[in-house]
């Protein structure tokens, strides 16, 4: 029977192949740009793996803005080329080509990982090809002609969260994120602000091995033991559920508040915090509840199409299909991939769901950001934090 | 108390009912594959699947966990003995071509669950008999997690008396160390076979139903468990049940004790431990007796 048994490699070749992971993505017939017939946007989002949940309320955000202007943006009508962008930087990468490439989209919008939009950045700007991203966005993205973001820097929630907590908390603030880059710019981000309002840090931040994490207890013990007054905290996704609910399960939740950046309790993982995320404060540049006109057109809409309210992914998609409609129309007779990259950077101030906002030099918008508060499992604005991005 | 244990006991205590959560899922992975040559890379997913049947079945009552259990464990031994016919083609062509068809298995599954519960995790609750803190001297513990500790324990318990202390198990054993004497003496081989890898599947996803509240099922999770359940079979040994409660205790203490002394080293405890144990003791804590 069988020889020796070599565990250790089979642990790694087995790592080495479950980091591995399959791509593929929609296929349609190439064409040239045509003066009269419709225009292609490319949508890369993912359509598997772990961020199919955003990739989801990102196209259903465009496509319910699509389907409000009559299947047109600025007056052309529109085909949606849907690419998967997967969960790795290549899979991303190479649904950009092909939406580039083959299928010669006259734009391009998505992108939930930095780590694709790192990926692909050369793609868009020696292609010249606009891509309006509606979410990826990581801090040492810059210096880009045709790489636009509807949704906001990596930093910003946490700067937008910092003096608020430095005001409220009454005490030092346990600071703890997921030990990737966008948990680091988020703490940065809030240290920016927090330090300089006089606020105190119990410790040393943590950060929480990611994507590994699942049983968070030592740190909220952590968290106990430091005698803080409240915690700042970063995850998203499935991090989100756990750490939230684990939260409550180990006595913490309704003793020590806890604030964080708008995806602790964003979309899917609210619903899987149930009652859990109840009290949570958190910094987004959006909620459901606005009251503002472009909301209303929004918001009901997008809760009868899907069944569920709308997250700030599905809000900036949408307006990622409002900046290409404003575009592709200013662009007039000639509407190529370069008219409408530089008609972007002349679309002013656009009417969002958010409020009113305007790209800045470094194509982020310049923008209201809002406290939260989780009741009764939804979130719910308590008040305004301040303008960011200018 | 005195200051160090105070400070750490929940830790402490954490740290078993995630090693006997661990145990619960990797013991069959280590049984198939140490005992029956069977690398199975699917085994997170019949985790996975365990977990979404617990989100499914569970209505916040002890009967719906009592159904859920039922049903992993059916839905377990199905997996497993599909697995079990998958796999046997493959059983003379070594390792890398039942990890390859395995591992293929586990995509497709995982994609079918995402369209089946789509992309968000969904952790499930507890029954609401369980749900709640208790006072453990002076700090908030689950109550489902003590809970968890209790039946995980009995089948931990069970487990060995089946596979080390009964006639069934010596059967598995001898099957191991001479098929063809076992052969000989009548024994169905393929029936000795199917009965381990459905028995170690069941585990796993039994495991599912019970650690759904702590280890929720959604996108990624198989992975980690399958990650963890190697490391816990390598620190173990390979196909002895008490192995793969050692490995699996020291890992869940790992996790939960030495991340709460060394945060700073979180990321590396776990293969730098794997590391330690292989380098002083290759085969792992507690080899099988027959294999090694």
């Amino acid at each position: 029977m069988a020889g020796r048994f070599r565990p250790v490699g089979l642990v790694a070749a087995s790592t080495a192949l479950l980091l591995t992971t399959a791509c593929g993505g929609a296929s349609l017939g190439t064409g040239e740009d045509k003066q009269s017939g419709p225009v292609k946007i490319g949508l890369l989002v993912p359509q598997s793996g772990t961020y199919k949940a955003l990739g989801d309320d990102m196209k259903q955000g465009f496509e319910l803005y699509v389907a409000q202007h009559g299947g047109k943006l600025g007056g052309r009508e529109v085909e949606i080329v849907v690419a998967d962008e997967g969960e790795t930087a290549d899979s991303g990468k190479a649904a950009a080509e092909k939406l580039v490439k083959q299928d010669r989209v006259l734009a391009v919008s998505g992108v939930v990982s930095s780590a694709t939009i790192n990926g692909v950045k050369d793609l868009f700007e020696t292609g010249k090809v606009p891509l309006v991203g509606s979410n990826a966005s990581p801090t040492t993205l810059t210096g880009t002609k045709y790489i636009w973001r509807t949704s906001y820097v990596n930093d910003e929630p946490g700067k937008a969260l910092g003096k608020h907590v430095a005001e409220q908390a009454g005490g030092p603030v346990f600071v703890i994120a997921a030990g990737y880059q966008a948990g680091k710019d988020e703490v940065e981000g809030f240290k920016s602000t927090f330090l300089p309002a006089g606020g105190k840090m119990a410790g040393e931040e943590v950060y929480t091995p990611f994507p590994g994490t699942k049983n968070f207890q030592p740190y909220l013990a952590q968290i106990e033991k430091s005698g803080a007054k409240a915690v700042f905290s970063f995850y998203a996704g499935g991090a989100a559920v756990d750490f939230v609910k684990q939260y409550r399960d180990f006595g913490l939740a309704g003793k020590i508040p806890l604030y964080a950046p708008g995806f602790l309790t964003e979309g899917g993982v609210l619903k899987g915090q149930g009652e859990a995320a109840n009290g949570i404060l958190t910094a987004l540049n959006y909620s459901a509840d606005l009251d503002n006109a472009a909301n209303k057109q929004f918001a009901p809409a997008y809760t009868a199409a899907y069944g569920s309210a709308p997250t700030t992914y599905a809000m900036a998609s949408w307006d990622a299909a409002q900046v290409l409609d404003k575009a592709i129309k200013a662009a007039g007779s000639t509407v190529t991939s370069e008219s409408v990259n530089a008609a972007i950077a002349q679309v002013g101030d656009i009417d969002s769901p958010r409020g009113t906002w305007r790209f800045n030099s470094g194509g982020t918008p310049v923008q209201p950001w809002y406290l939260r508060e989780v009741k009764q499992g939804v979130n719910t604005v308590s008040s305004e934090l301040g303008r960011l991005g200018g | 108390m005195s200051g160090w244990l105070d400070g750490n006991f929940v830790s402490v205590i954490d740290g078993v009912a995630f090693g006997l959560l661990l145990f619960t899922i990797a013991v069959g992975l280590s049984l198939v594959f140490g005992m029956m040559d069977v690398l199975n890379l699917a085994h997170g997913t019949l985790y996975l699947a365990g977990a979404y049947v617990a989100y499914a079945l569970s209505d916040g009552t002890l009967w719906g966990l009592l159904l859920a259990l039922l049903a992993g464990a059916l839905v377990g031994t199905m997996g497993g003995a599909a697995l079990t016919f998958l796999t046997q083609p493959l059983a003379r062509r070594g390792h890398l071509d039942q990890a390859v068809l395995t591992l293929g298995i586990t995509f497709i599954v995982a994609d079918l669950l995402a369209a089946a519960f789509g992309g968000d995790v969904l952790p499930t609750d507890p029954p609401t008999a369980l749900r709640g803190t208790v006072d453990l001297l002076g700090h908030a513990y689950p109550v489902y997690r003590l809970v968890f500790i209790g039946v995980a324990a009995g089948l931990a318990l069970l487990v060995y008396l089946v596979f080390e202390r009964s006639s069934l198990g010596a059967l598995v054993r001898a099957t191991v160390a001479d098929r063809d004497m076992v052969r000989a003496l009548g024994v169905d081989i393929r029936k000795v076979l199917y009965g381990v890898f459905a028995a170690g599947a069941a585990l796993a996803s039994v495991g599912g139903v019970l650690g759904a509240p702590i280890l929720g099922p959604g996108p990624g999770v198989d992975e980690t468990v399958l990650v963890l359940s190697l490391v816990v079979v390598v620190v173990g040994g390979l196909g002895s049940v008490r192995g793969a409660l050692a490995g699996a205790l020291l890992i869940g203490q790992v996790q939960t004790l030495g991340v709460a002394l060394l945060p700073e080293y979180a990321p590396f405890l776990l293969f730098g431990t794997m590391l330690l144990v292989l380098v002083v003791r290759p085969h792992g804590l507690v080899p099988s007796a027959v294999r090694a």
